[in-house]
């Protein structure tokens, strides 16, 4: 027999105590709250390359989250998302920029205000990603990475055609430098903070780890949620996801848009890290295949589904090419074109760490961290986490994007 | 059609589970005939069993119903709806649904987060509602967080909800997916195979769970299955499947009787080199 | 008139080069299940040999020697990395195959440094007068060591031991186990007939008629092209990794010629989207079917 009666479906609802299903986990809270403080603080001690540095960390980070919904919780792959960060960078140029005359070129802008231009390229890029619903709703997993592959070779295409959009290729357009309500995100005016100005470098730190805060706690929120469920059920059963009411091509396509709107708004921070949208003279450059590979490093190493594991992952990727460029005269590294450049060492660093996590730790940091929180804590979780170690799947989620 | 109120609290009335009419259903495969006019009809409130030795097309008459597989030839009506002509994830929200023989869950989330993925069809938002956390959302959240924890107290899972479904045993496993269909709020609930894989008590704990919520809930519930003592101990009507073709259809008892069924049963029972 | 027929002549010659490469790319699907994204690293280790040998032995033992290494590195792929992690399954074998391609690739290209070496092919560079046809030579000796090594391939995949335990075990790997079918023979002779297709490919890839360039990051990406072809012809199916082949080579040809050369480009992966819209699982692929 049963142990509760079940009365039919008009729930007792309000007054039920919810507060068993929310416990809040003050340690993590406290962890969290020092994290950012030392983000919020870095600013001030950090030298400029550093800060580049992290600057790029967080780009990368924004884009990696991105990905790590799409393949990690959705259980779709995309390739495309250097595609992506490319339509993001241009339609905020050319929603924020002014219409300018360069040589024979006409390169066209909206003159938007910068914050509405970000929202507008976000819009945009998600649209793109909706408007390839009739491929990513259809295939499943690493055939749509292949599939989506060829919006990386019609990105590369487009961004040479289109002069009057992109700049073209061999010089590009300016972005115009991002400002809220006047306030301007480069050296302009005087402000401070603890008797440290912060310019433009500071400025943009800011800016990016507000980005980077929102997009976090957006997509964590979300795959905590119904979106979230949805979205695992897909990847893990479709037939069941559908019979649980989920329209599984619509889940697909939308989370293919989420990721591809997640890759445009790295993609309009990028520009404004490098201060220039240029498309690539070739299939190898920023744009390239290199790039959708690197962010899928990203969230591998970071774990596949795992919000956290994103943002760390990209800290590997692509924090150690630039730590590793800044710091090449001191470690005795060649900046040549040829030999053990910081760009080699940190390929060879991101694809044996990819190699490394496949074979021995499906799940990544984030199952590192987990494992370790879980030792520390002195709980015997092993044996729930080793359900997912033991199994043949490569995605073991991060705690539904906790 | 039967009317009670059910459990204490605050239960309804309910008036509204229809009869679900398969009709002169066909399903081909190249050139494999899986199903060959079968019709029956599940009437309102009744736990209905649908038998059969191995490939007899059991599955592929519930896969069906349940619109993963479009018929050939025939309809299968709910009331006044026509299920084939709609897709899959329409059924949900018409209050069918239903349970997997191989268990179908997402073994990395926890039970709490399989079951609610039963409540979809009843709620709402997109990615940016629920990432917002804005406050209906997080309310009609809490509601239905409430409502899956009481289904799963139902089924006697209230002490694993916050366990990943891959670190329960099998039998429990079970019962989520029965509590994962039962958080649809089904007005026909649909089991494949539901002790599948049980040992005899959890089997016979599972046929009292099924007779529990039917008299809780006042639902139709249509099963397949192979265990029969679970079958003839609580079905109301059993239709018998074999070759595709439905070779009988009645009460438990009479079926039992019935010359053409035990022949199936004992002609073909160790013959199953059919895809279930 | 003439110009089409040289461009299709030549369209089927590079096509017999994509038709090798996605070959070997749906023997390793079909023996092991796994999407091989190191392909071009195998083009690329081929090529590398070759480059370094040719000066030193001529063309055609290096050319055996890039063949041989190729082949080589695909089945210390599959012995040291995809055979030892029985556990994971396939689709993070594919991943697997994303790092080492990134490790492989890159070091190539270190060791490259600033040269662009071509590999010496004898036929480079003189083309043939037909008429009013010029044609190129690489793309018509291609298109004869295609068709012979296509032959030849499915002749073997068709009678010969492996051939056979190969297919049956795609089919059902566990009634070819039950047969006495040792998987992993089948499985690493895949690995390394893959590898030496790919090995004979870049051979025709790296020259002035074909890509233009010497082995550079330019030959890596024009191996992609292997996975357009593999899927437009069905993954799981040889005869369309050859029809898959030809069709990106005529495209490739033709949008080059008559749209332009920066859109050839995509223009292969249109109509790799193209039909996967119409057709998921390609064009000769199995339909998947849904099983509860």
């Amino acid at each position: 027999m049963s142990e509760t009666a079940l009365a039919t479906p008009e729930f007792s609802a309000a007054g039920r105590p919810a507060g068993r299903l929310r416990r809040r986990n003050w340690p993590a809270i406290i962890a969290w709250a020092v994290v950012l403080l030392i983000l919020v603080l870095l600013p001030l001690y950090l030298p400029p390359g550093l800060l580049s540095a992290g600057q790029y960390v967080m780009v990368g980070a924004v884009g990696a989250i991105g990905l790590t919904l799409v393949f990690g919780q959705a259980g779709q792959l995309s390739l495309a998302h250097a595609f992506f960060l490319l339509v993001g960078g241009t339609a905020y140029s050319v929603l924020a920029g002014e219409t300018t005359q360069a040589g024979a070129e006409r390169i066209v802008g909206f003159g938007w205000p910068p914050l509405l231009a970000l929202i507008g390229a976000v819009v945009i890029t998600a649209l793109f990603g909706l408007a390839f619903a009739p491929v990513a709703g259809r295939l499943k997993g690493i055939y749509l990475g292949i599939a989506s592959l060829a919006l990386v070779y019609i990105g590369f295409y487009l961004g040479r055609a289109l002069p009057a959009l992109t700049g073209g290729a061999s010089s590009g357009r300016n972005p115009e430098p991002f400002s809220l309500f006047g306030f301007p995100f480069t050296n302009e005016g005087d402000i401070a903070l603890f008797g440290v100005p912060l310019r433009q470098p500071e400025r943009l730190w800011y800016l990016f780890l507000v980005v980077l805060v929102i997009g976090y706690l957006l997509a964590a929120g979300a795959m905590r949620g119904r979106v979230g469920r949805a979205w695992r059920a897909v990847r893990d059963h479709e037939a069941a996801a559908a019979a649980m009411g989920v329209n599984v091509l619509r889940a697909k396509a939308v989370a293919f848009a989420v990721s591809a709107a997640y890759a445009g708004l790295a993609g309009v921070l990028l520009v404004l890290w490098y201060g220039l949208l240029k498309p690539d003279e070739s299939e190898f450059g920023n744009y390239g295949l290199n790039t959708s590979i690197a962010f899928l490093a990203m969230v591998l190493i970071g774990g596949l589904g795992s919000i956290p594991g994103a943002v760390a992952g990209a800290l590997i990727v692509w924090g150690s090419q630039q730590i590793l460029t800044l710091f090449a005269a001191d470690l005795g590294l060649g900046t040549a074109l040829s030999g053990f450049s910081p760009t080699v060492i940190s390929l060879y660093v991101y694809g044996l760490a990819v190699i490394a996590v496949v074979l021995f730790e499906p799940g990544g940091l984030a199952a590192i961290g987990r494992n370790t929180v879980a030792a520390l804590r002195g709980r015997r979780r092993s044996d729930m986490d080793s359900s997912g170690a033991s199994g043949r799947r490569s995605a073991p989620p991060g705690k539904d994007g906790k | 059609m039967t009317a009670t109120t059910a459990g204490p609290g605050t239960g309804t009335t309910r008036t509204d589970v229809p009869e679900l009419r398969i009709d002169a259903v066909s399903l081909r495969f190249g050139g494999i005939q899986a199903l060959d006019e079968v019709s029956f009809t599940v009437r309102p409130g009744t736990v209905h069993a649908l038998i059969g030795p191995n490939g007899a097309g059991k599955s592929s008459c519930f896969n069906v119903i349940s619109g993963l597989y479009r018929p050939t030839e025939g309809r299968v009506v709910l009331g006044e709806t026509v299920l084939p002509e709609l897709r899959p994830h329409r059924l949900a929200a018409l209050g069918i649904g239903r349970s997997f023989q191989n268990i179908a869950l997402s073994m990395h989330s926890t039970v709490l987060d399989n079951v609610m993925l039963g409540r979809h069809a009843l709620t709402h938002g997109g990615f940016l509602s629920g990432g917002f956390r804005l406050p209906w959302t997080v309310r009609e959240e809490r509601r239905h967080a409430a409502r899956a924890a009481e289904i799963c107290a139902f089924l006697g899972l209230s002490h694993v909800v916050e366990t990943p479904v891959g670190a329960l045993p099998y039998g429990l496993a079970k019962r989520v997916d029965v509590a994962r269909a039962l958080a649809v709020e089904p007005r026909i609930l649909l089991l494949d195979e539901p002790a599948a894989g049980l040992n005899a008590v959890e089997t016979a704990d599972m046929a009292a769970t099924i007779v529990d919520l039917r008299a809780a809930l006042d639902i139709s519930v249509l099963l397949v299955e192979h265990d029969m003592g679970l079958v003839m101990g609580i079905a109301d009507r059993v239709s018998v499947l074999d070759f595709g073709r439905l070779i009988a259809d009645g009460p438990p008892a009479a079926v039992r009787r019935d010359p053409e069924v035990v022949k199936a049963y004992l002609g073909t029972g160790e013959n199953g080199e059919c895809p279930r | 008139m003439t110009t089409f027929v040289q461009l299709v002549v030549n369209g089927l010659g590079k096509g017999a080069v994509f038709a090798l490469l996605a070959l070997g790319f749906v023997v390793i699907f079909k023996a092991t299940g796994v999407i091989n994204f190191a392909h071009g690293s195998l083009v690329l280790i081929g090529g590398y040999l070759v480059a370094i040998s040719v000066g030193a032995l001529g063309f055609p033992a290096a050319t055996a020697i890039g063949i041989a290494g190729a082949g080589l590195a695909a089945l210390l792929i599959e012995r040291l990395l995809v055979s030892r992690s029985r556990l994971a399954d396939p689709n993070s074998l594919a991943l697997l195959t994303i790092g080492v391609d990134v490790v492989v690739a890159e070091d190539i290209f270190r060791r490259l440094g600033t040269t662009v070496p071509y590999l010496g092919a004898p036929w480079d560079a003189h083309p043939v007068r037909l008429g009013n046809i010029t044609l190129f030579s690489t793309q018509l000796v291609a298109l004869v060591v295609g068709l012979v090594l296509i032959t030849a391939f499915f002749l073997a995949f068709r009678f010969s031991d492996w051939g056979i335990a190969m297919r049956a075990q795609a089919e059902n790997p566990e009634a070819a186990a039950l047969m006495g079918i040792r998987r992993s023979r089948v499985t690493a002779t895949a690995w390394l007939v893959a590898g030496m297709l790919a090995g004979v490919a870049v051979v025709f890839i790296v020259t002035q008629d074909f890509s233009g360039i010497g082995l550079s990051r330019t030959t890596h990406a024009i191996a992609f092209a292997a996975f357009p072809a593999a899927i437009l012809g069905g993954l799981d199916s040889t005869a369309g990794a050859v029809v898959g082949g030809l069709v990106v080579g005529l495209v490739d040809a033709l949008s080059a010629q008559y749209v332009s050369f920066d859109f050839a480009k995509v223009a292969v992966f249109l109509a790799m989207l193209v039909v996967l819209v119409a057709r998921p699982s390609g064009l000769f692929g199995t339909r998947e079917v849904t099983r509860v």
